[in-house]
């Protein structure tokens, strides 16, 4: 019984795939429910494999066909892989309960959405660096198709912004795994690990280090790399979206912490500082695109940005504190950032306009929908109570002690702040008259979202010590942080009220910014460059 | 020598990049980056010289051949994708009558 | 101008590491993966090709999931292109213009020839240069050259796709049955002990099966390249 239980990680892969072309093969009306039972499946072989892993805690290595872990492909579970395991399952679930209802009769797109999650949960798994390759550039082929999935002339623009540019990414990571394997003759994870802390001080292992963290943060969209983001948010559904927000850019970024904690921890090659740095700047852009937006989706995808930027503040100080502030705070943006996409999408579908100043009155209209906007947009902007809040306390540990780094995030606050005040303008104002789709699923899966993130909120110290074992010590109902948070409101108002809504130029230059394909590259070649600087001077 | 001829490849297909205007010669660098990659590692796996890795008759000394199984994937994947960016080329050019990038990400809305 | 320039000085400088770190390689490269292969390749999986037994047998997964990623890109390609999939196959190279009587005479000549070697190169895998991935690509050609032949050959995508799906599905299948025989998922289900011929039966299905599925993915991209030429 051991023996089988052991082998469920190949199962969280292929059940879902072996149902998507289940699905695809048999183009019956009843087909498409099969996918709910994908869901359960899948739930129960997670929940299965974590009371296994609970008997007998720690490092789980699972190789395929009985090879030696040098030679054979090898799956690998810890606490964290568990914890991302369980994040895609229910992100998905919840996803696919919002767009059931009008993809009930489209085979394809249940083949291309469950083929993902397969993907999806086996890059998670996966202990092998050629191995991890392949499902990159998987989700990469996945994601464009759901990106154009519409078909229409943006939407074709957006798909191959988004594949070009990250198969480039893909190919520059996959050019580190080349010279990984020619010094140590191995792509294993976990053996290169050792094989680097004994004999990883070499100019090839230092190259190959950069090579693949630059690759990889193409997809983990960074500062100067992040243009294929908004584009691919601009046309993709909301539910898309969500996905592409809330998991897909998650994946690069769990990705990127196998790489720092994992394989090239023992190296020290002392990339901190540059990491908390290209973090920030992240940060800041992104947060200032937000500002001047007027497309709902718009300011929400800059979001993401500058989000990611505050995980990467996180995620670049290694076993401290703030590292698993960043490792929580990618949890907490999937389940805040998707409440968000879901829910504006449902806005935009009923009032057909995707313009912030055009919805009105969402607080009377939607009042399910509205209120659980309120949790998310209170979450993402760092409201004690809720989610939000433990992370960025905990990355708060970050910048302690350094005024100017204390300074930028403080701005960073701000910013965020003042565009979800720009954002609760859909709040506001009299009823709309509009004919309403009654469609209980979805009200279920954003109110599933909601209830998670107040959840998160509550009960973080729980939580906290199963997954990481550490404590936090923040006492939640202290009252200066309210105050704070209510002076961040004030400043937030005042600053959109007076300088944000008049739309000074700087405002619409910014917003009518684009990069184009060949500047995107360009930028590549200079953070590559950067990079290589940092870690070699 | 020559796995630094292949690194050329590589740079070439990135300076491609950074400069070209139209989608599907961006495409194409993306093929020439990999095809460069693919010359790149079958060449580190020859450093030392040897027979291919078949083993009948007498064999003394074989290439890695680890190398030529990867790339066989690299391969495939490169072939995919792109057969997915020139379907994607063909139908901007339907939708929007040109395949420059400039003309292309200017209309957006 | 400036750009371009500064572009080449950067890639220049990049160009400097890379050299670097090559020259660094060729004085400590590994050489455990080449030895490991060299002495257990053919003992443990019966191939005397050892490329053959990397990718049927120690990485299988990998070509698992090489064949998922063509049958995605397939079905994204067809889904992007988009004719209705009932419709028959393209005749754009009538419409366009008429093929050289030379060349269909000669394709004539080649097209049996082509497919036998695509065959040979598929099933003759393991013992000889080759395998399923590239012998299906012969096949594909083989059954490409054939369009320009008989424009009038209809294949149905829709047919094609269903077939590929279903091979996927048997690939994964026959992966999966060492399982039941060694309790461990995608290896050669024979036990390591048994002989290069009993070896052989497993590493001709799989890549006759993966041969085939590539061999329709790429005949699929193709057919739904010809209906967007016209």
């Amino acid at each position: 019984m051991n023996d089988f239980l052991a082998q469920i990680p190949i199962f969280l892969v292929f059940i879902p795939v072996v149902f998507s072309i289940i699905i695809y093969l048999f183009k019956a009306k009843w087909t498409t429910y099969l996918s709910f039972v994908s869901q359960v499946l899948l739930l129960i072989a997670f929940f299965a494999y974590l009371s296994f892993w609970r008997l007998h805690p720690g490092d789980h290595l699972l190789v395929f066909g009985g090879w030696s872990e040098r030679i054979g492909i090898s799956f690998f579970h810890d606490g964290l892989s568990l914890t991302f395991s369980f994040l895609a399952i229910f992100i998905f679930s919840v996803i696919l309960m919002y767009l059931f209802k009008f993809r009930r009769k489209d085979h394809k797109f249940f083949f291309f959405f469950l083929f993902l999650e397969g993907i999806f949960l086996g890059m998670i798994q996966t202990n092998d660096l050629f191995n991890m390759f392949v499902f990159l550039e998987l989700t990469t082929v996945l994601v464009t198709v759901l990106i154009s999935y519409q078909k229409s002339g943006p939407s074709f623009q957006a798909g191959i912004y988004y594949l070009l540019l990250n198969t480039v990414g893909a190919l520059f990571f996959l050019i580190g795994i080349v010279f990984l394997y020619n010094v140590f003759g191995t792509i294993n994870i976990r053996v290169l690990q050792e094989l680097i802390g004994t004999q990883g001080d070499r100019t090839v292992v230092k190259f190959a280090y950069v090579i693949m963290m630059s690759g990889i943060s193409v997809k983990a969209a960074l500062f100067p790399l992040f243009t294929w983001l908004p584009k691919a948010h601009g046309v993709a559904q909301s539910g898309i979206s969500a996905l592409l927000s809330g998991l897909v850019v998650k994946g690069a970024l769990y990705v990127l912490i196998r790489m720092e904690r994992f394989l090239f921890v023992e190296a020290g090659f002392h990339m901190n500082e540059l990491f908390f740095w290209i973090g920030v700047v992240t940060a800041i852009v992104g947060v200032t695109f937000a500002i001047s937006q007027k497309d709902m989706k718009q300011i929400l995808a800059y979001h993401t940005v500058s989000q990611v930027g505050i995980m990467m503040m996180g995620i670049s100080q290694i076993g401290l504190t703030p590292f698993y502030g960043g490792v929580l705070h990618i949890i907490n943006h999937a389940l805040f950032k998707s409440l968000l996409f879901l829910g504006a999408g449902i806005l935009i579908k009923h009032y057909q306009t995707k313009k912030v100043y055009e919805i009105k009155g969402a607080l009377k209209t939607f009042p399910i929908v509205a209120v659980m906007l309120i949790i998310a947009m209170l979450s993402i902007s760092g409201a004690p109570l809720f989610n939000g809040f433990v992370s960025k306390s905990m990355i708060k540990y970050a910048v302690k002690g350094n005024f100017i780094k204390e300074a930028l995030f403080f701005l960073i606050n701000l910013g965020t702040v003042t565009s979800f005040i720009k954002f609760s303008s859909v709040l506001f104002g009299p009823k709309a008259i509009l004919v309403k789709e009654k469609n209980p699923l979805q009200i279920i899966s954003i109110i599933v979202l909601g209830l998670s993130c107040l959840g998160i909120g509550l009960f973080y110290q729980v939580i906290a010590s199963s997954i990481f074992g550490i404590t936090i010590s923040t006492n939640l109902w202290e009252i200066s942080h309210f105050l704070d948070y209510g002076l961040f409101l004030v400043i937030g108002f005042l600053f959109y009220r007076f300088v944000v809504k008049k739309d000074y130029l700087p405002f619409q230059k910014i917003r009518h910014f684009k990069l184009t394909f060949e500047s995107a590259n360009y930028m590549f070649v200079v953070y590559l460059l950067v990079v290589l600087g940092v870690v070699f001077l | 020598m020559s796995p630094i001829l292949t690194i050329i490849v590589i740079l070439v297909g990135l300076y491609g990049l950074a400069t070209s205007k139209n989608i599907i010669k961006s495409v194409f660098c993306v093929t020439i980056i990999e095809s460069g990659l693919i010359l790149l590692f079958l060449n580190l796996g020859n450093l030392e010289g040897g027979s291919i890795p078949i083993l009948s008759g007498l064999v003394e000394n074989i290439v890695d051949p680890i190398p030529q199984a990867l790339m066989i994937t690299t391969i495939v994947i490169g072939s995919t994708i792109t057969a997915l960016a020139l379907m994607l080329c063909i139908k901007i050019f339907h939708h929007f009558g040109s395949i420059e990038w400039k003309e292309v990400l200017g209309r957006e809305e | 101008m400036i750009r371009r320039v500064s572009l080449v000085v950067m890639l220049v400088i990049i160009f400097g590491f890379f050299v670097f770190s090559i020259l660094d390689l060729e004085a400590f490269f590994s050489t455990f993966g080449k030895d490991y292969f060299f002495e257990n390749g053919l003992s443990e999986t019966g191939s005397v090709n050892l490329v053959t037994g990397i990718y049927l047998d120690y990485r299988l997964f990998d070509s698992l999931f090489e064949a998922g990623l063509l049958i995605a890109a397939v079905s994204g390609v067809t889904w992007i292109s988009q004719h209705e999939i009932t419709e028959k196959n393209a005749t754009f190279m009538l419409d366009r213009q008429s093929t050289p009587t030379l060349f269909v005479t000669f394709s004539r000549l080649v097209y049996p020839f082509m497919l036998m070697f695509g065959i040979y190169v598929i099933l003759f895998g393991h013992v000889s240069p080759g395998g399923g991935f590239q012998g299906g690509a012969i096949v594909a050609t083989a059954i490409l050259i054939l369009y320009y032949i008989d424009v009038q050959k209809a294949t149905s995508i829709d047919k094609i796709l269903t077939i590929e799906k279903i091979l996927f599905l048997t690939i994964i299948g026959v992966g999966s049955i060492s399982f039941f025989t060694k309790g461990t998922f995608f290896t050669n289900p024979f036990d390591l002990s048994a002989s290069e011929q009993v070896k052989a039966i497993y590493l001709i299905t799989l890549n006759a099966l993966i041969g085939i599925k590539v061999a329709l993915g790429l005949v699929a991209i193709f057919t739904a390249f010809l209906k967007e030429g016209r």
